[in-house]
């Protein structure tokens, strides 16, 4: 088979932050396969796509796209040469239509007035080719996440792409679309045309993609039949060493009741009521994970419990202490810690240095302060353990901490919340964004502080992470606990489905679309 | 301190500094219009602002001379006070940099809460008039007590007690005025999540207009055609080094400069250890941004911001007292719309914050100005002096524009040297 993209010495050097993302980077895309683009955070894949779809212009180097070289200096280059991508971030315009929004910039019009109703039939004529439906008339606001999706595909589709670019394409999707998307990737290949997966999934690379291309620091490893190679080789190559993927864990020994929600309301943005009744009950020495679809309702649960949103009605009760009125300061002196799933702007404050950081909890206390005034030494005494005991490489105490990689972040967040031994740990999407490295480090830490006696609530969309950590699941849907299953009884299909607002037993089976 | 740091010093320093280059260098084509020579303005725009006396070029700002010998006051340097020989134009560009100084502190105090609070005006001027009222009403009410018909009658004890004392309660209650004008804008803003930059902009006109009123009915002294407040009493004046601690330095002869300076240095100091020091400053510097931080750790948000908006009020409160019963001693008619607290706003956009970054543009500000004013003197018109300062605000704003020459000048003076891949991992 002819290549469909050769990209050839790719170099790209980003002045502002230092960091040579491509070095020399060669890549060849057979015409009509599905290749996979896995790295790390910062491996430099997101920087090649760019350049390939003409948003980052490289320092030097050479494409080709069907065996011709190409001058790519601008998206509308990468369209002209066949060329499409769906962001990680849709790209589409909320208040328009499904059919407004695939024929953005090449609508149908009669002296510069928009045919509305050839725009509709166009679109209906595309979707049917592709066999993807979707309504044209629809709102892309009222339309959920995977359709947006397909919208961004046809998309792309419209402007005659055969090359295909897909950008973490299953971050936002629950286990239900992603089979549907895979579905449509693998008709697309058989059509002809190519698909470039960037992701770090590496499941995802065994369930679809024929060859797999791994970068590491700017580099590429190497390109391999995805046939040929098992998920542990591919970890080894994205990391550059041995990856241990099971969190190995030994079976959770509850102890006395630490958290109980009951009955909890919660409104969201704008009043309208987020979570809708919740209970739960999470026990010192095990993990209760709550898996569910972005946005049904887990940032509210997991404010109100650590009081950062007021509840409207129900309780919650810490260590036999109402607590559902008290100050984020009081649950947190009850033993209450929060890793919250904004690192960047809740977390942390990446507008000041490391010390300061490190000490929000317990700046009021002894020995940090004494009488209203800092004490430096036990400040950064404290910072260096941090640095030490949760290895945050490149971080220095007194220094900045905004250039830091996120999963080194992610590591300070959890070495303060965690260095008080907490009873209590609530944490949001704890390895959102991170690589394959700090993923195995904060499960590990996440573990050790169960076997410590913490009572930990994870929330987290991953299922994979809800799958490993979890020694119970609860699936919240639509502001509502829609099951609680034991982690050893519970099978992907099964949370899957409660996730989609489905139900278990069998004559009420129906999942909403 | 690490190499890195000194850089980010001498960067911090450099943008400023560059600014300050290219302000010049495009005002100078309005020199131009003005059918002046840009270098001639500029030297006298700076020995008017800072030179010694006699100073006539740009040299004589830099090159340390002696007096000649035959005519001592022709040519001094700006070490000139070493020996003693008339009044130093610094003196009064320290005068003027006092104000300016506590101002932009005020400022600094409500940014560093992520309060873009800019009521410095309405706060100086309230506290500018409490002043100047009390430093008049209250040694009158004193001496009635006391008895005392003639003032100069009064006795040396009480004089004396009084001298300590008026001054303090005119200080205390400006910052107290200041402190409360500055709170309705916080409280505003805390409870009602009112835009702060809004209501200080509405309360620095009420404000104003309330002066303005006070001035020309109640407060009224005499029928001269500007209308001005009574003169404090001289038991109420903060004195000039220049007639009471220091009356033999003639440096400081021509000026009305004081105690408030000093007052203004340790404020600045204060504030530094506040801001940076205490979890009191912590807290409030915490909340800046979302403010999602300072609540998710269990910060108390509110009362931060709200201790910031008082300080801030204090201060420029205090800088409105300063002004009237150390330098101005009356409030004339035209004080309150002058918009002195806005230059500190200015300040300490162009000091970034920093309290030692405050002092030095505070003072250079300060000289600009008073350069400015002895400009018109000549043929060159006042409004210079603005359109200056304005490019040089204009150009410190472009960081971005800045930075990316600092990257591109460091990436040229050391290239960066290409990564080898370190551990190949065989499948």
């Amino acid at each position: 088979m002819p290549n469909a993209i050769e990209m050839r010495q790719i170099r790209k050097y980003f002045e502002s932050t230092g960091v040579l993302a491509c070095d020399n980077v060669n890549l060849m895309v057979t015409k009509g396969e599905i290749h996979a683009l896995v790295g790390e955070n910062g491996a430099g894949k997101t920087t090649l796509m760019s350049i390939l779809y003409g948003l980052v212009t490289p320092d030097s180097g050479q494409i080709l796209v069907d065996e011709k070289p190409v001058h790519i200096g601008h998206p509308n280059d990468a369209i002209q040469a066949g060329i499409g991508m769906v962001h990680q971030h849709f790209k589409l315009v909320p208040g328009f239509t499904i059919a407004e929004n695939i024929m953005l910039g090449i609508e149908p019009n009669q002296m510069g007035f928009i045919n509305g109703k050839a725009e509709a039939e166009a679109v209906r004529k595309l979707s049917q080719s592709f066999g993807l439906p979707v309504d044209p008339k629809l709102r892309v606001a009222d339309i959920s996440v995977g359709l947006q999706q397909r919208v961004e595909i046809l998309k792309a589709l419209q402007r005659n792409a055969q090359i295909l670019i897909l950008d973490e394409p299953t971050a936002v999707l629950t286990p239900q679309e992603v089979h549907e998307l895979y579905t449509v990737i693998r008709k697309l290949a058989q059509d002809g045309r190519t698909i470039l997966l960037i992701t770090h999934k590496l499941l995802e690379v065994k369930d679809v993609a024929d060859r797999v291309s791994v970068m590491r620091r700017g580099q590429m490893i190497g390109t391999h039949n995805v046939a040929d190679v098992t998920i542990r080789d591919m970890a080894r190559m994205m990391v550059g060493r041995e990856v241990i993927l099971q969190v190995e864990k030994k079976p959770a020994q509850p102890a006395e009741m630490v958290l109980k929600v009951e009955n909890l309301l919660v409104a969201g943005m704008g009043g309208v009521p987020a979570v809708l009744g919740v209970d739960l009950e999470v026990r010192a020495g095990e993990i209760l994970g709550v898996a569910g679809v972005t946005g049904n309702g887990q940032t509210e649960l997991v404010e109100a419990i650590t009081g950062m949103r007021a509840a409207d009605a129900g309780r919650i009760t810490m260590l036999g202490k109402d607590i559902t009125h008290c100050t984020v300061r009081e649950r947190r002196e009850h033993g209450m810690a929060h890793i919250p799933e904004d690192r960047m702007v809740i977390g942390l404050n990446l507008m000041t240095n490391l010390d300061e950081n490190v000490v929000v909890t317990h700046y009021h206390e002894p020995p940090y302060s004494t009488r209203g005034i800092f004490n430096r030494k036990p400040i950064r005494a404290l910072a260096q353990k941090i640095i030490d005991s949760f290895q945050v490489r490149s971080a220095r105490v007194g220094e900045g901490i905004s250039t830091l990689s996120g999963g080194n972040l992610q590591k300070i967040v959890l070495g303060r919340e965690l260095s008080g031994s907490p009873k209590l740990v609530i944490i949001n999407q704890p390895t959102r964004g991170l690589d394959v490295g700090s993923i195995e480090f904060v499960h590990k830490t996440l573990i050790q502080a169960r076997d410590a006696g913490a009572a930990i609530l994870l929330i987290s969309v991953e299922l994979e992470e809800i799958f490993s950590l979890s020694d119970r699941i609860a699936v919240m849907f639509d502001g509502r606990i829609n099951g609680v299953l034991q982690a050893e009884d519970a099978t992907e299909q099964d949370v899957g489905l409660l996730m989609a607002g489905g139900s278990l037993e069998p004559e009420k089976v129906q999942v909403s679309l | 301190m690490t190499s890195s740091k000194l850089r980010q010093y001498f960067e911090n320093a450099a943008i400023p500094i560059f600014a300050v280059l290219l302000g010049l260098l495009v005002s100078s084509l309005f020199v131009l219009a003005a059918k002046s020579d840009p270098v001639q303005t500029y030297q006298r725009l700076f020995c008017e602002g800072f030179g010694p006396r006699g100073c006539q070029n740009f040299s004589d700002l830099i090159i340390f001379r002696a007096p000649a010998a035959d005519n001592p006051a022709v040519m001094q340097s700006f070490f000139a006070p070493l020996y003693g020989v008339g009044g130093h134009p610094l003196a009064v560009v320290t005068e003027r940099a006092t104000i300016l100084i506590l101002t932009a502190l005020s400022a600094t105090v409500a940014f560093q809460a992520g309060l873009f609070s800019i009521g410095m005006d309405g706060q100086l001027v309230l506290g500018a008039i409490t002043a100047a009222f009390l430093g008049y009403w209250l040694p009158n009410q004193i001496y009635a007590l006391a008895g005392v018909g003639d003032i100069k009658g009064a006795s040396e004890t009480l004089v004396t007690v009084m001298h300590l004392f008026v001054p303090l309660v005119c200080l205390a209650a400006a910052m107290l005025v200041g402190a409360i004008y500055s709170f309705i804008p916080g409280y505003l803003k805390v409870k009602l999540n009112v835009n702060e930059l809004i209501v200080t902009i509405i309360l620095n006109s009420i404000a104003v207009s309330i002066v303005h009123y006070l001035i020309n009915n109640p407060l009224r002294a005499d029928f001269t055609n500007t209308a001005r407040t009574a003169r404090i009493d001289d038991t109420a004046w903060l004195v000039p080094f220049n007639r009471g601690l220091l009356p033999n330095v003639e440096w400081f002869d021509g000026s009305r400069v004081g105690v408030g300076i000093i007052m203004a240095l340790v404020a600045a100091a204060a504030i530094g250890f506040y801001l940076w020091r205490t979890t009191a400053g912590y807290e409030q510097r915490m909340t800046r941004g979302s403010g999602l931080f300072a609540r998710f750790a269990g910060v108390a948000n509110e009362r931060a911001a709200l201790r910031a908006m008082l300080i801030s009020g204090a201060l420029s409160g205090l800088a409105g007292a300063i002004q009237i019963i150390g330098v101005e001693r009356r409030v004339v008619d035209g004080f309150a719309s002058a918009g002195l607290g806005f230059d500190g706003v200015l300040v300490a956009v162009l000091a970034r914050e920093s309290i030692v970054g405050i002092i030095i543009v505070g003072t250079f500000f300060a000289g600009l100005e008073q350069g400015a004013i002895n400009l018109q003197f000549g043929d060159i018109p006042r409004q210079l002096g603005g359109i200056i300062i304005a490019f040089i605000i204009l150009f410190n704003s472009m960081e971005a524009f800045f930075q990316k020459g600092l990257t591109r000048l460091r990436l040229w003076l050391r290239p960066p040297r290409t990564t080898s891949a370190s551990n190949e991992v065989v499948v």
